[in-house]
């Protein structure tokens, strides 16, 4: 393990001299191991040879008993150091002579009895047995005994010279290998420096230096390119980090200078309501002024005209009515201008009801009759079967209608002037569309361009000559626009001309055209009459042929409708506008008209608005357990419907009356500058 | 005759106005302010009462008002006459218990027409 943790140098080090060394050991080991085998192989023939030698010798001896013969042949052996030990055996066993190196006696290890001839190793001895023979018989044995001195040195010589030899060797192989192993650890060494130097100093710019073309060279390759593509991306993340921070620095300038403007804008608004309110003050209080010594004015010259006539001075009543004539003009030029600002404020209410649009035309026609007949003009009115009641500020038509008629009478000499009142169709309303045309000056395309802005008369010679304050048009289309209409004028000089206005049949204010959601907590009686003064009904119908039919039909009753497709729905729906009533058709898909029904009346806010089951489904039963109303069964009597829609309107209305008293509708001063049936103030109930 | 209280604190207004309605055969009592105006209702039990709503200190809102919180001069009708033509003055007239409203200039012929009929319908 601990080898496992070494440096890589380390390791290549000791790869190398292990390896090295043990290669060298065992090879060494290997040749010392054979060379001296055969040495001592070498060392046995020898022996062997001296023993035939010395055994050929002491042959005779042995025949011949001769003792002392054999022992001098045995001592020829001194010269042989190897040989410690030689005895001539009887062949009966017997020592028949001896020799011993550096001792007389019998050494101990001599062989108790004789062996089979050849040699044998014993206790580092070699031992040879010979057999003596003489003619082919044997006479003795001879027992020969090398201590094998020469083998044992030339080892431990060998030996000493492998040790020295692998010692020699070892150190080389580590100095070379040392020396080597850079080759292989320098570049890994080398990459780890500059990992190290990436991870410490993040700096991404620092290469490692490829030194060959080895594995380790592409490592380092790989890792130079896996470097430069970190480096990239931290260059463009930084760029990036850069162009945020500008960019946030930007925005935070931006949100300070907007926030500025805005507040500078808020002020400024501040500033323009405050001016616009002096304004509206001034022009009330001026209004105030101006009226009340025209008043006097017109007043006493009115008495005075009275009283003068009666008193028979009719050549003084020519000059009272001039001066009459031009109080009430001044008069007309004050409500203008008060007008003018009413609608600038945006303080110009509608009041909306439901009238028969033929009385207001004959009003109209019979007011302007005296304009008319002064320039000897004939006005002629045709008015469109389908038209009858529309719903909208009469006050304001009626000015509308006075304006047209009074320019049209006022620029045409002895000619015509026609009304034409028609309902128009289109796809998303119905619109009544007056059209006055005349026989008159006519208007260029020059004049047209100006013709409903404030005080741009045609022409500063019409003014002249005609007189007006070149308000009325203008008033006149504000107050088109106010009820969402369109005014326009078709016209050539000197050929007369046409002035349309197309209104909404039914008028209704931006208040009650979208519901509010703020009358959802109210109670039902407060929530259903939207500020057009109409009740609404709910239709809750999948068939959007009942639907439509069941609209035009309540609204002509003059209610207002909303229709549900669904009763998911009409659920929604009658959360939303409170309706007086609603009508519930039974089989739908989804969610049927019990289930709507089970709904409504389950919901406290919703249970007290009254529903009328209005379905092919003919279980009056069922419908009048689950809370409904009244039943009708499809095709629907419209008479009896009205009845019932008119029977809760009444409950309705007399509930509102009980706590608070029902609007007085009212028609304000509007123009002084005739008698005329509009300006009358006329009073009327709602409903 | 019938009795016709007018509350006007213009002198040339009250003076037209009223020798206008005795030419008409109303006989006229004048109040040049809210406080005389309110004695008079009392004293005099007017037949109608044309009531300016720009009158110094008791303006003619607070008049009617209190006119129309009297048992004895609750029934008497009231025509508020007033310069201004916002609209929240027409409201705040009916709020305040007039029975009419007309703005001044006065054109005679509509006031007088209003008149006749306060007075025809009390008559009923």
């Amino acid at each position: 393990m601990i080898l496992q943790n070494l440096s890589i140098k380390r390791k290549l080090t000791l790869i190398t001299m292990l390896t090295s060394s043990l290669a060298l050991i065992l090879s060494s080991v290997s040749f010392l191991i054979y060379d001296l085998v055969s040495f001592r192989h070498l060392l046995t023939q020898d022996l062997m040879t001296q023993a035939e030698i010395i055994g050929y010798n002491s042959a005779g001896a042995l025949e011949f008993k001769d003792e002392a013969a054999a022992t001098a042949t045995l001592s020829a052996l001194t010269a042989k150091e190897d040989i410690v030990t030689a005895v001539l055996y009887r062949p009966d066993g017997k020592i028949f002579a001896h020799y011993f190196r550096g001792s007389t006696t019998l050494p101990s290890y001599l062989p108790s009895r004789l062996q089979d001839k050849g040699y044998r190793y014993v206790g580092g001895y070699l031992e040879v047995f010979h057999d003596v023979t003489l003619n082919g018989e044997r006479v003795g044995t001879l027992f020969l005994q090398s201590n094998m001195r020469q083998w044992s040195m030339r080892a431990r010589r060998y030996a000493s010279i492998l040790i020295v030899f692998v010692l020699v060797s070892g150190l080389f192989a580590f100095f070379v290998s040392s020396r080597l192993q850079g080759l292989i650890s320098n570049p890994i060494l080398h990459l780890e420096d500059t990992m190290r130097m990436v991870s410490t100093n993040k700096n991404y710019a620092v290469r490692a230096v490829k030194s060959y073309g080895d594995e380790i060279g592409r490592l380092i390759d790989g890792f130079n390119t896996m470097l430069s593509e970190i480096q990239q991306r931290d260059t463009a993340l930084q760029s990036t980090n850069g162009e945020l921070k500008t960019r946030t620095q930007e925005l935070e300038e931006e949100i300070f200078h907007r926030k500025q403007t805005q507040e500078e804008l808020l002020n400024a608004k501040h500033a323009a309501e405050e001016a616009n309110r002096a304004k509206s003050t001034f022009l009330a209080n001026m209004s105030h002024e101006l009226r009340t010594p025209l008043n006097a004015i017109i007043g006493y010259s009115e008495m005075l005209e009275e009283e003068t006539r009666d008193s028979g001075k009719i050549e003084n009543v020519q000059d009272l009515r001039k001066i009459q004539a031009s109080g009430k003009h001044l008069l007309s030029l004050i409500n203008d201008v008060l007008d003018l600002s009413k609608i600038e404020a945006g303080k110009m209410v509608l009041h909306l009801e439901s009238f028969e649009v033929s009385q207001v035309i004959e009003e109209m026609v019979t007011t302007l009759q005296p304009a008319a007949a002064k320039n000897g003009n004939s006005i002629h009115v045709h008015l469109a079967d389908n038209v009858n009641m529309m719903r909208a500020d009469i006050t304001k038509v009626r000015q509308i209608l006075f304006n047209l008629l009074s320019n049209a009478c006022k620029f045409t000499d002895h000619g015509t002037v026609s009304v034409n009142v028609e309902q128009i169709k289109t796809a998303d309303r119905d619109w009544i569309q007056f059209q006055v045309r005349d026989t008159g000056i006519g208007i260029s395309a020059k004049q047209k361009e100006n013709l409903f802005q404030e005080f741009a008369q045609a022409d500063a010679s019409i003014a002249r000559k005609y007189g007006g304050t070149g308000l009325g048009l203008a008033i006149t289309h504000r107050f088109v626009q106010l009820m969402k209409g369109r005014i326009w004028v078709e016209s050539e000089p000197s050929q007369g001309a046409v002035f349309t206005v197309r209104l909404p049949a039914q008028v209704v204010t931006e208040t009650s055209e979208s519901a509010q959601p703020e009358s959802a907590g109210k109670a039902p009686a407060a929530s259903s009459e939207t500020k057009t003064g109409l009740e609404t009904i709910l239709v809750i119908d999948d068939d959007p042929s009942v639907r439509d039919l069941m609209t035009r039909f309540l609204t002509k009753l003059d209610f207002h409708v909303v229709a549900a497709a669904n009763g998911e729905e009409g659920i929604r729906l009658a959360r939303q506008v409170r309706p007086l009533l609603i009508t519930l058709d039974v089989v739908m898909p989804d969610c049927d008209g019990w289930t709507v029904l089970n709904r409504l009346k389950s919901d406290s806010q919703l249970a007290k608005i009254p529903v009328i089951m209005v379905t092919v489904v003919d279980n009056e039963a069922m419908g009048l357990d689950l809370g409904a109303s009244n039943y009708l069964i499809k095709p629907v009597d419209r008479d009896r419907l009205a009845v019932l829609v008119e029977k809760h309107r009444v409950t309705r209305s007399s509930t509102i009356t009980d706590d608070n008293p029902v609007p007085l509708s009212y028609v304000a001063d509007r123009p002084a500058g005739s008698k005329t049936a509009g300006t009358r103030v006329s009073r009327t109930r709602r409903n | 005759m019938q009795k016709i209280l007018l509350v006007e604190d213009n002198e040339m207004n009250r003076d037209m106005l009223s020798r206008r309605l005795q030419r008409r055969g109303y006989s006229v009592v004048n109040a040049e302010d809210g406080e005389k105006g309110l004695l008079l209702a009392r004293s005099e039990a007017p037949d109608l009462i044309l009531m300016d709503i720009s009158l110094p200190a008791m303006d003619g809102w607070e008049v009617t008002r209190l006119l129309k919180a009297n048992p004895s001069t609750c029934h008497i009708p009231i025509i508020a006459l007033t310069a201004h033509a916002w609209v929240t003055d027409r409201d705040k007239a009916f709020e305040a218990g007039c029975d009419d409203y007309d703005t001044k200039p006065v054109e005679f012929g509509r006031l007088s027409e209003k008149i006749e009929n306060l007075l025809t319908v009390r008559k009923l």
